[in-house]
C-alpha cells in the first residue's frame, strides 16, 4: 500500500474542469516557478500556514487506500453531476505511483490530471493511462528561460507532450501568463507553434497572472522575489493562437 | 430596464415618496372609547380611517398606483385599557396578525365586491350570532373603506387625464381582475392596506400560480408582449419597496415581503410556467431586497430553472431561497397536512411552510436554544460524573423544558383581531369568524437555534473526555468556567480536532441528529396546544445566533458562556444551519451531507442550510451551471432548505469603513435580506467573519 502526502482537497472546484468536481492538491512539485500560486505545495513535507482565519497544517499523509474511500464517498454526486476528480498540486507526477493506486480504487470516475509535464516518462505514462483528461501546462519554450524561472529544464516536458499527443487522449494546454516572462509574443508564439498540430488538443487556454499570489508565502512561511514587475500590464495575446488555427480561451 | 423603470427605481429609492409623508399618525382613540367599540370594531375602524387618511398620489410616470403617505399606526386602546387587557397574556412580538400568508386568488377571482356579497350573505344566515355579526360587520366596514379609497384614485387619476388608470380603478379591486395589469393593481392596494392595518409580514404567497392565469390569457389575446408584461411586473416589485423602512422587523429590510415560485399543483405535477421564470428575471434585474423570493424544486427540477435562479444569486441579493418539495410535501403531510394542502405551500417571512388561506400559524414564536441544553448538560453532567449517555439524556430533559415552556406562553396567547386581512383567508366571510379565531392549520412552529455549535460541542465532548480520555472532565469545566482564560491550547484542540459539522464525520452528524430528534421528540409529546394545533420543530436561528450569545432584552433564553466546542463567551452561533463559525469543513458538498441526515419528515418548520460562495465562483455561465448542479444535489440528497449567498470579503470590509459608497450593497441576513450599511455592527461582523472563511 502506497501513501501520500496531499495538501488540500476542495470540493466543488469550479474552475478544475468539467461538472461538479473535487480537486486533491498533492504537495511536492519538482519546479520551483517564481509566480507560483501554491507556494503551499512546492516542498514535499508538511507546514504550518498562518492567515487570517488561523492557523492550520498543509500536509497530510494519506493511503491510497483512505483517499480513494475519501473521495468515493461522494462518487454518485460526481458522477451524476458530470464531474469527477481532478489531481493537481503541487505536482501529481512528483507522486505519480501513489496517484495511480488512488485513481485504480476510485469507483469509476472521471479523471483529471493537472500537470506541469515535468516527470520520468515512465510516471506520466502511468498517470496517462489512467486519466480522461489532461490540462498541461507549458510556460516557456526557451530552454535557458525555463531553467532560470522554473529552476528545471523543459525538455522532459516537451518529450512527455510528445507521449500525450501520441495517445490520443484529449487535453488543454494552459499557459499561465506572468508580465513580461511567458506573456511574450515570442514565448506564446514558440507555445503556439509547439502545439498546432497536436492531435487530441481541445484548446489552449490562457491563466492571466495572479497578484494575490505573493501574500500566500508569507502565511506559509516562505519569501516571494518575482524578478520581475507584477504591476505590467499583460500581453494577452490571443490572435497568436488563432492564427495558428488553435482555440484559445482566456480562462 | 427601460428609461421610466430606471426612474421609478431611482426615485424609490432616493425616497422621494417619503416627502409626501404626513407629520402624525391619525388619532382615533377618541372615538373608539366614545362609541365603546368592540375589538374587532375597533380594528376596522383602523383600517377605514388610515384609507380615509391617505392622500392620493398619482406620479406622471407610473402605471400602477398607490403610494402610503400615513406614517404610521395609530393605538386603538388607551395604553391602560390594554395592559389590562393583555395582563398575564402572551403577545407574538408586537401583537397584530403577521407573518401568515392570505390566498390572493380570492381577490383577484372575486373582487371585493364579490367577497363583500359572500359577507352579506353570511350576515343574513347568522343574523343571531352576535359575534359573527360583528366581525362580519367589521370585515365589510374595511372593504368599504378600500373601495372609497380606490374611488378616490380613480377620481384624481380622471383629473389628471390619466385615463387608462381611471378605467382600472374603475374595475378592481371591486371586480374580478381581468387582466394582468388589473390584477397587479388589484393585489398592490389590497396587500398594502394589510400593512396599514397594523398586521406586518405580509406574504405574497404564489405569485406564479395566481398571476399567471392572467398574464398566460393577455399573451394569447395579443394584449401584452413579454417585454410590456416584464416592465409592468417591474413597476410592481419597484413599487413593494417603497415602504419598507415603515415596516417593522428586528432590523430593517426583514419585513416579510416574499413571495413563492416553482413547485407543484394541488394535482402534483410542475407548476413552474413562463411567469416563473419571469419573476427570477425581473428580480436579477431590478437587484432590489423586496420582494425576497423562494423558489420550490425537486430533484427533478430542470437544470435550466436552476441556472436562471444562480443568476439571481450571482447578484448577491442572497436569493431565492430553494425548498425542497421531495421533503417538505411529506413533512407537511407527516404533521397533519392534507396533501393538497401540503402541495399547496408556500414560505413565510423567512423560511416557515405555510399554507396560504388556510394557516393561522404562529410559526416565528421562539427558538429552542440548542447551545444552552448542550452547555448545561455538560457542565453539570461533567462536574457530577456522569457517563456520556447521562449527558445526552439531560440535553434532552433541558429542551423538552425549554418546549414546554415556549407552548406553556403560546396558551396565554392574545391574538387580535384582523377582519380585514380575513377577507382573504378562506372560510372567515363564509363561516362568520375572524382569522384570530382559528383557520383550518393553527399550529405553533419553533425555531431549533445554534444546533451546529451545540452538537460540535457534544462531539468535541464524546470524542476528547469519554473515548480517548485525552481531557478530563474537571479540567474542561475548569476551562469553560475561566472562558479558556489560560487554556488556549486546550481551546485550540477543541476548536481545530474535534469532529465537526459539516465534514459529513458521523461522529458529529449522529450528535446533530441525536439533538433534533430530541427537539421532535417534545413536540410530539406536547400533543395539541389550546387552539388545536400541533407544535412544528425547526431548523431556523432567525436573530438568536446573535441574542443566544450576546443577550438580548427580548429574550426569554439564556446567555450561553464558553462552550466545548472552544467557541468563547460572546462569539455569535451557527445561522440557521450552517457549520459553527469559523471551523473549516471539508466543502459545500460536505456540508450538505451532512445535514441531509435531519429527519425533515419530523422537523418542518423551515430553516435553511446556509452556505457563502465567492462570487469568483460565479464569473462565467460554466460555473453558473455548476451553482445550479450544487443546488440539483442539495435536492437529490434529500435536505429540505437551502440559501446560497455570494459574497466578497474585502467588499464588505469595505463596506462597513466606508458604508457612504455603498448604498446598494445587499445581503442575506438570517432569513431576509437587507441594505448591508443599515445593519448593527454585530450583524455587519457576522457576515464579514463568514464571507473571510470562505475565502481562504
Amino acid at each position: 500500500m502506497t501513501s501520500g502526502i496531499v495538501f488540500d482537497i476542495k470540493e466543488f472546484a469550479v474552475h478544475d474542469g468539467p461538472g461538479v468536481r473535487t480537486t486533491v492538491f498533492l504537495k511536492g512539485c519538482p519546479l520551483a516557478c517564481m509566480w507560483c500560486h501554491n507556494p503551499e505545495g512546492q516542498s514535499i513535507q508538511p507546514q504550518v500556514i498562518r492567515s487570517l482565519s488561523g492557523e492550520r497544517v498543509a500536509g497530510r499523509e494519506f493511503s491510497a487506500k483512505d483517499l480513494a474511500s475519501l473521495l468515493n464517498e461522494q462518487a454518485t454526486i460526481l458522477r451524476t453531476n458530470d464531474g469527477g476528480i481532478t489531481f493537481s498540486g503541487g505536482e501529481p507526477l512528483f507522486q505519480a505511483e501513489f496517484v495511480a493506486e488512488v485513481i485504480d480504487h476510485l469507483d469509476g470516475l472521471h479523471v483529471l490530471l493537472d500537470t506541469c509535464g515535468y516527470g520520468p516518462q515512465q510516471d506520466f505514462l502511468l498517470l496517462l493511462a489512467r486519466s480522461n483528461l489532461i490540462f498541461f501546462d507549458l510556460k516557456l519554450i526557451d530552454a535557458e528561460a525555463h531553467r532560470h524561472y522554473t529552476g528545471c529544464d523543459n525538455d522532459l516536458i516537451l518529450n512527455n507532450l510528445q507521449l500525450l499527443s501520441d495517445s490520443g487522449k484529449p487535453f488543454i494546454i494552459r499557459v499561465p501568463l506572468v508580465p513580461g516572462v511567458t506573456d511574450t509574443d515570442e514565448n506564446l508564439a514558440g507555445i503556439a507553434n509547439t502545439v498546432a498540430k497536436l492531435p487530441g488538443l481541445i484548446e489552449v487556454d490562457l491563466l492571466p497572472y495572479n497578484r494575490a499570489a505573493g501574500s500566500k508565502y508569507e502565511y506559509a512561511g516562505m519569501k516571494f522575489m518575482p524578478e520581475y514587475d507584477e504591476a505590467r500590464p499583460l500581453n494577452i495575446n490571443m490572435q497568436i493562437f488563432e492564427r495558428a488555427g488553435l482555440k484559445v480561451k482566456l480562462a | 430596464m427601460n428609461e421610466r423603470l430606471t426612474l421609478l427605481k431611482h426615485r424609490m429609492k432616493a425616497g422621494e415618496h417619503w416627502t409626501l409623508r404626513q407629520a402624525q399618525p391619525i388619532d382615533l382613540l377618541p372615538e373608539c372609547e366614545n362609541e365603546g367599540l368592540s375589538f374587532p370594531r375597533r380594528v376596522a375602524r383602523l383600517v377605514h380611517k388610515q384609507c380615509e387618511a391617505e392622500g392620493v398620489v398619482i406620479a406622471p410616470e407610473e402605471k400602477i398606483v398607490f403610494t402610503r403617505t400615513v406614517p404610521g399606526v395609530p393605538p386603538i386602546y388607551s395604553p391602560k385599557d390594554w395592559s389590562s387587557m393583555t395582563a398575564g397574556r402572551t403577545l407574538h412580538e408586537l401583537g397584530p396578525v403577521s407573518n401568515i400568508c392570505a390566498d390572493w386568488e380570492l381577490l383577484l377571482s372575486q373582487g371585493l365586491l364579490g367577497r363583500r356579497k359572500v359577507a352579506v350573505t353570511t350576515r343574513a344566515r347568522m343574523a343571531d350570532d352576535s359575534c359573527a355579526i360583528d366581525f362580519l360587520d367589521s370585515a365589510i366596514e374595511t372593504i368599504d373603506a378600500v373601495l372609497g379609497l380606490a374611488a378616490r384614485y380613480e377620481k384624481q387619476a380622471g383629473l389628471l387625464g390619466k385615463q387608462d388608470i381611471a378605467s382600472i380603478l374603475e374595475s378592481v379591486p371591486a371586480h374580478p381582475a381581468r387582466n394582468f395589469r388589473e390584477a397587479l393593481q388589484s393585489l398592490r392596494l389590497c396587500q398594502a392596506v394589510v400593512w396599514l392595518g397594523g398586521n406586518y409580514h405580509v406574504g405574497l404567497g404564489r405569485f406564479d400560480q395566481y398571476m399567471w392565469p392572467f398574464l398566460r390569457s393577455d399573451l394569447e389575446a395579443g394584449l401584452l408582449t413579454i417585454p410590456d408584461a416584464e416592465e409592468l411586473l417591474a413597476e410592481f416589485f419597484i413599487a413593494l419597496n417603497k415602504d419598507s423602512d415603515l415596516y417593522p422587523g428586528v432590523q430593517q429590510g426583514d419585513n416579510g415581503q416574499t413571495l413563492s415560485l416553482g413547485g407543484v399543483k394541488p394535482d402534483g405535477s410542475s407548476a413552474v410556467n413562463d411567469l416563473t421564470r419571469m419573476v427570477l428575471r425581473v428580480s436579477a434585474d431590478l437587484e432590489l431586497i423586496d420582494p425576497k423570493i423562494n423558489l420550490r424544486i425537486s430533484s427533478q427540477t430542470d437544470l435550466e430553472l436552476l441556472c436562471l435562479a444562480s443568476e439571481l444569486t450571482r447578484k448577491g441579493l442572497g436569493f431565492p431561497q430553494y425548498s425542497n418539495d421531495d421533503v417538505v410535501i411529506p413533512g407537511l403531510v407527516a404533521h397533519g397536512y392534507d396533501l393538497e394542502d401540503a402541495r399547496d405551500y408556500v414560505v413565510a417571512a423567512c423560511w416557515e411552510f405555510i399554507i396560504p388561506g388556510r394557516g393561522m400559524e404562529i410559526v416565528n414564536f421562539g427558538a429552542v436554544s440548542f447551545p444552552a441544553a448542550v452547555d448545561q448538560a455538560i457542565r453539570e453532567g461533567l462536574a457530577g460524573g456522569m457517563e456520556f449517555d447521562g449527558i445526552l439524556s439531560r440535553t434532552a430533559e433541558n429542551i423538552r423544558t425549554q418546549v414546554n415552556d415556549l407552548g406553556n406562553a403560546y396558551s396565554r396567547l392574545l391574538l387580535p383581531p384582523a377582519p380585514y386581512y380575513s377577507v382573504f383567508m378562506r372560510g372567515c366571510l363564509e363561516e362568520g369568524h375572524d382569522l384570530s379565531q382559528g383557520l383550518k392549520y393553527n399550529n405553533l412552529g419553533i425555531h431549533g437555534a445554534g444546533s451546529a455549535n451545540a452538537a460540535d460541542a457534544l462531539a468535541a465532548v464524546k470524542q476528547f473526555v469519554f473515548d480517548e480520555h485525552t481531557l478530563s472532565a474537571d479540567e474542561l469545566v475548569a476551562a469553560l468556567q475561566a472562558n479558556f482564560n489560560g487554556f488556549e491550547p486546550l481551546r485550540q484542540k477543541l476548536a481545530e480536532y474535534g469532529p465537526k459539522i459539516g465534514c459529513n464525520d458521523d461522529r458529529a452528524d449522529a450528535l446533530l441528529c441525536t439533538l433534533f430528534d430530541a427537539f421532535a421528540a417534545a413536540c410530539e409529546d406536547y400533543g395539541r396546544t389550546p387552539w388545536g394545533g400541533i407544535v412544528r420543530p425547526g431548523t431556523g436561528s432567525a436573530m438568536y445566533y446573535i441574542w443566544l450569545a450576546r443577550g438580548h432584552k427580548g429574550m426569554r433564553e439564556p446567555v450561553v458562556g464558553a462552550t466545548a466546542e472552544g467557541r468563547v463567551r460572546g462569539e455569535p452561533f451557527s445561522a440557521n444551519l450552517a457549520p459553527s463559525p469559523g471551523v473549516r469543513v471539508r466543502g459545500p458538498i460536505s456540508t450538505l451531507q451532512s445535514f441531509s441526515k435531519i429527519d425533515y419528515l419530523r422537523i418542518c418548520n423551515g430553516g435553511p442550510i446556509t452556505m457563502e460562495l465567492s462570487d469568483s465562483v460565479f464569473r462565467d455561465p460554466e460555473s453558473i451551471r455548476k451553482v445550479a448542479m450544487l443546488v440539483r444535489i442539495f435536492a437529490q440528497l434529500g435536505c429540505q432548505q437551502l440559501q446560497l449567498n455570494s459574497l466578497n470579503a474585502e467588499t464588505l470590509l469595505d463596506a462597513k469603513a466606508h458604508p457612504e459608497k455603498y448604498k446598494n450593497l445587499i445581503v442575506r441576513v438570517w432569513g431576509w435580506s437587507g441594505y448591508f450599511c443599515e445593519l448593527a455592527p454585530e450583524y455587519q461582523d457576522h457576515i464579514i467573519a463568514r464571507s473571510l472563511y470562505q475565502l481562504e
